[in-house]
């Protein structure tokens, strides 16, 4: 590759480039400026990421590979981009109120966000085996330490090092896949090792299919392998979970779906099958297992889980239409999930939030805007229309009914059934029991701008499908 | 049509939401001023409805004030709105039973007010798009919609066990909507497009098997809303614990939406396997006759005997409609308005007691004639309308359906007809109890007879009932057309003349059983 292929390229590298200028910066500002400045940190990241969703959105669509087909630059990669971008500035503009709440700030979240949403950037648009691992590890790594980053909380410290454990493992049996598969085709580019795959029926790949998935279901929580989930997303400060809880599982889905058609291309049969199983197993164990809890973080945890579950659904039925629809819905997973997470820091127990599931008791009484954003959100979240959660799961069971995958939309919308006990449990406690002593509403602003922000977005785009969907279309895959 | 300049259907639809984001605006202390807007919304859109009668033909074939906008295009799902006679008609209940329970509501909502008529307006987008929509998608956003107002009317108004009848509410007809998706997904597989008018003009699509599949995906979504035995169970809890205004509606309206899904998607979209149901759904339907009523007689609280009387009047219209026969399924779906007259007038009836003594059992009560002569009058009206006394609306219905079985089956007919003297036995009974005999209860010697106010919101009902009654060529006229070329398609044998749909093959009865050729 000459000097100026390389140059050319980075053209397509720009927000990358930038957010890397971002956590230079938030982490300069962290160093130098005094007392003040976790929080000058924050305002530095935070513009930093604005300025980059506007790069983002302004810059054109194409569909190119750059370094001999290392990366893609495509729509597709733009689009998960975005939803990264989404995600980090709700969950910093959260961060603000909870440790300021917390009276302790650890500033290094303003830098570490960053790089981890460089890492997932690139790891969207890698279609080449080490890109990928080394682009999985950027975003990993800064994972780690953010969920166990707030040293007051000991859960944070616990969640911390489950994470990193249980992830390290993971990263290392996905590994182990790469290995394998590299080791049949001798190639590292994913449109060359599915040249060496054609023909499929090889166990060899199969095995390695089979472990790169198992690394990446481990990041996305898909049962068997979430058991982090709700300890991690309990534990780990309620901003940062924001962001842990959604980035990160879109970041996996983007790698996965350029592993099946792709690299996997020739085990689509394959394929097929585990994610079927898996969307099934998922959804039920995320939404019975969230039945019975009390802590909403932990409820939130196990609905995550199990609306990974939906978009297995999508994935499984891979399809044209399918496209569509799990780009949708992660976007729109994004935005309710932040939104799930985000609820926490809306009433004020003891020195710390409130939560509990009846903590939230006569919020509709205290702030009737917090809680109708609520209201839509729950909606959105149970897929009820007119939210963009009904029109997500709608367009996910439309994909799997188009492929014959009867069964598996009917597992979902009973699913959807199942999550009304628990989405109505917290709906129930802000809209018809009486408000508790002790538990005031926050009187910050920022959560109940994010939330209303969140319910907005829902509402339009449960409505108006079609906004996002012109922009979920122009997506295009690598080839 | 248009009104202002926007399109008819439109306009009615997303008139209350557009009233609900006024009301929103007024300050929540300012109960007062809520309650006018409210209810002039609800006036409002009720004189809009009645529109819809200035440019409506009612000879006229198919869909009227069709509107059509492609709304998901990726997902071939359009905007598609027009209504025939059939929901005409519901329409006009709807608006006119919204109006009233807005009416009803004056007094008896005290806390919360705001909120109450907010969830009252957003309701009746819902249903009012319900019987608009032409579009699949479209029309299950709306039935869903719906669910959500009601939720929390019963949940927050209603009475002592509100949070378990709410979420039972909730849960039984979210199961039922959800398993009609998938079914709306199927035929979507089938036929690429969920404009329902095109899905009837391409004919039957589907192999018989999965025909019968999907239509009992519909089926149960829409035998819950009804609802038919065995999936009646939510509905005495909602109605019991719901307030006067959210039975109304309930009983009045969504309990509608059931049979309408019958006439308007099962039997055209899904005619052999509707066809091959018959035996199955007619047993329900005369179980939920028999049954609801046999229920009824035992009731103490008479919130709970009018709703089980629903079941058994319901049972009746799924009897009219599954004998395909032309009278009969008139008769069905004008059995549909005269109960929503009935029921909503006798759920408003207990409302007024409820109001003033807060208890709602018949033994409470007694001797209210003395105090009461005006609401005597008008209560024993709505009885003898829901029993079906010649004269008075009910019958009619009643009469017609019972026609067109008897010509079918009578053992049908015969088994329906003991439903009739059991609710004449259990309506009476009510009244006897309640209306006649001693002033027992000290309590009672001080019952204020209606108010100007209550008044008004029973004249409507009454009128109509007497006309249905006495003179329902009109109601019939708007129903004729569109019920028989619902028959033309499920069963041309009974309907002789007239042109056949044209892509669907000639299968009589005798076809039932048999898969037929896709073409």
């Amino acid at each position: 590759m000459d000097q100026s292929a390389a140059l050319s390229g980075l053209r397509y590298l720009v927000p990358e480039l930038s957010l890397l200028g971002v956590a230079a910066a938030a982490m300069f500002t962290h160093l130098f400026a005094r007392k003040r400045g976790r929080r000058l940190a924050g305002f530095v990241s935070l513009a930093g990421f604005l300025a980059v969703t506007g790069l983002l959105v302004l810059s054109p669509r194409t569909a190119e590979e750059i370094y001999s087909g290392t990366l893609a630059a495509d729509g597709f990669a733009l689009f998960f981009k975005l939803s990264f971008l989404v995600s980090t500035v709700l969950a910093i503009i959260l961060s603000f109120r909870f440790f300021d709440v917390e009276g302790s700030e650890p500033g290094e979240i303003y830098y570490l966000m960053p790089l981890a949403v460089i890492g997932m950037m690139a790891a969207v648009s890698s279609t080449d085996l080490i890109a990928t691992y080394v682009s999985f590890e950027l975003f990993a790594i800064p994972s780690y330490i953010l969920a166990g980053v707030f040293k007051k909380d000991r859960r944070a410290g616990e969640a911390g090092i489950k994470y990193f454990f249980l992830g390290s493992l993971s990263s290392g049996i996905m590994l182990l896949g790469m290995a394998l598969v590299f080791g049949l085709a001798g190639e590292t580019n994913y449109a060359a090792i599915a040249d060496h795959l054609a023909g499929g029926g090889n166990p060899i790949a199969l095995a390695g299919m089979i472990l790169f998935f198992a690394g990446l279901f481990f990041k996305a929580a898909l049962v068997p392998f979430h058991m982090w989930a709700p300890d991690v997303y309990e534990g780990a400060p309620t901003p940062l979970v924001v962001f842990l809880s959604t980035a990160p599982k879109a970041a996996v889905i983007a790698i996965l779906i350029r592993l099946m058609v792709v690299l996997f291309r020739s085990y689509e049969v394959q394929w097929t099958l585990i994610l079927q199983f898996t969307a099934v197993i998922t959804m039920f164990w995320g939404n019975i297992a969230a039945l019975i809890q009390t802590n909403v973080k932990r409820m939130m945890a196990y609905s995550s889980v199990a609306h990974a579950g939906y978009i297995a659904i999508g994935l499984a039925a891979w399809s044209e239409p399918a496209r569509w629809a799990v780009l949708f819905y992660v976007l729109v997973y994004v935005i309710m999930n932040a939104a799930a997470f985000g609820m926490v820091l809306l009433v004020r127990k003891g020195g710390t939030f409130g939560e509990t599931v009846d903590d939230f008791r006569g919020l509709a009484g205290k702030s009737p805007l917090a809680a109708a954003s609520l209201l839509v959100i729950l909606l959105s979240l149970t897929g009820i229309p007119p939210t963009a959660g009904f029109m997500g799961k709608y367009f996910i069971f439309a994909a799997a009914v188009g492929k014959g995958m009867v069964l598996l939309a009917v597992a979902g919308a009973v699913n959807s059934v199942i999550s009304v006990f628990y989405y109505f449990r917290i709906g129930r406690a802000i809209f018809f029991e009486a408000d508790p002593a002790g538990v005031p509403l926050d009187r910050s602003l920022n959560p109940r701008l994010v939330l209303a922000f969140a319910a907005l977005a829902l509402l339009v785009f449960g409505v108006l499908p079609s906004l996002l969907g012109q922009f979920a279309i122009s997506s295009v895959l690598g080839r | 049509m248009t009104l202002f300049g926007i399109p008819i259907l439109t306009l009615i639809t997303f008139f209350p939401l557009a009233g609900l984001l006024l009301v929103m605006g007024i300050p929540g202390r300012r109960a007062g001023a809520i309650r006018i807007a409210a209810n002039v919304i609800a006036g409002l859109e009720f004189l809009a409805t009645l529109g819809l009668l200035l440019g409506f033909n009612p000879s006229a074939e198919g869909m009227q004030f069709v509107e059509r906008a492609d709304w998901i295009k990726a997902f071939r799902v359009q905007y598609l709105m027009g209504i025939d006679g059939i929901s005409l008609l519901l329409i006009l209940l709807t608006s006119l039973l919204t109006f009233l329970a807005t009416l009803s509501s004056w007094k008896a909502i005290t806390v919360r007010v705001k909120e109450y008529y907010l969830f009252m307006l957003l309701l009746e987008v819902g249903m009012i798009g319900v019987f608009v929509s032409l579009d699949l998608v479209l029309f299950y956003v709306f039935w869903e919609v719906m669910l959500v107002p009601m939720y929390f009317l019963i949940g927050i108004w209603g009475g002592e066990r509100k949070l378990y009848a709410a979420i039972k509410f909730f849960l039984y007809t979210l199961f039922g909507s959800v398993v009609m998706l998938i079914g709306i997904l199927m035929l979507y597989s089938h036929y690429h497009t969920f404009d329902l008018p095109a899905m009837l003009e391409a004919g039957s699509l589907l192999p018989i098997a999965l025909q019968s599949w999907v239509f009992l995906a519909f089926f149960l979504g829409f035998a819950i809303k009804v609802p038919m035995f065995p999936f009646h169970t939510w509905l005495p809890d909602a109605h019991v614990e719901a307030p006067t205004a959210g039975s109304v509606i309930l009983a009045g309206v969504l309990l509608k939406m059931g049979t309408y899904g019958f006439v308007r998607f099962s039997l055209p979209l899904f005619p052999e396997a509707a066809r091959r149901f018959v035996p199955l759904i007619v047993v329900l339907a005369l179980i939920s006759i028999v049954y609801g009523a046999l229920v009824s007689l035992m009731q103490k609280d008479m919130k709970k005997l009018i709703a089980y009387s629903s079941v058994s009047h319901m049972g009746f219209v799924v009897l009219g409609i599954f004998t395909f026969s032309p009278m009969a399924v008139k008769g069905a779906v004008l059995q549909m308005i005269n109960h929503g007259i009935s029921t909503g007038a006798l759920f408003l009836i207990v409302g007024v007691l409820y109001e003033r003594r807060h208890t709602r059992l018949i033994a409470d009560f007694g001797g209210l004639s003395s105090r009461m002569p005006l609401y005597a009058a008008i209560f024993l009206v709505m009885a003898l309308s829901s029993i079906g006394l010649p004269g008075l609306n009910g019958f009619i219905g009643e009469f017609m359906i019972l026609m067109g079985t008897w010509n079918v089956h009578w053992v049908w007919a015969a088994v329906a007809a003991t439903g009739i003297v059991l609710g004449a036995g259990y309506m009476l009974w009510l009244y006897q109890r309640v209306m006649f005999g001693r002033l027992g209860n000290p309590a009672n010697e001080t019952l204020k007879d209606l108010t100007a106010r209550e008044l008004a919101t029973f004249i409507p009902l009454v009128v109509l009932a007497f006309w249905i009654g006495v003179y329902p060529k009109p109601f019939l006229e708007i129903i004729d057309k569109p019920v028989e070329r619902i028959i033309r398609i499920v069963n041309p044998a009974s309907v002789p003349q007239g042109p056949a749909v044209s892509a669907l093959p000639a299968t009589g009865p005798r076809a039932a059983g048999r898969a037929i050729e896709v073409p």
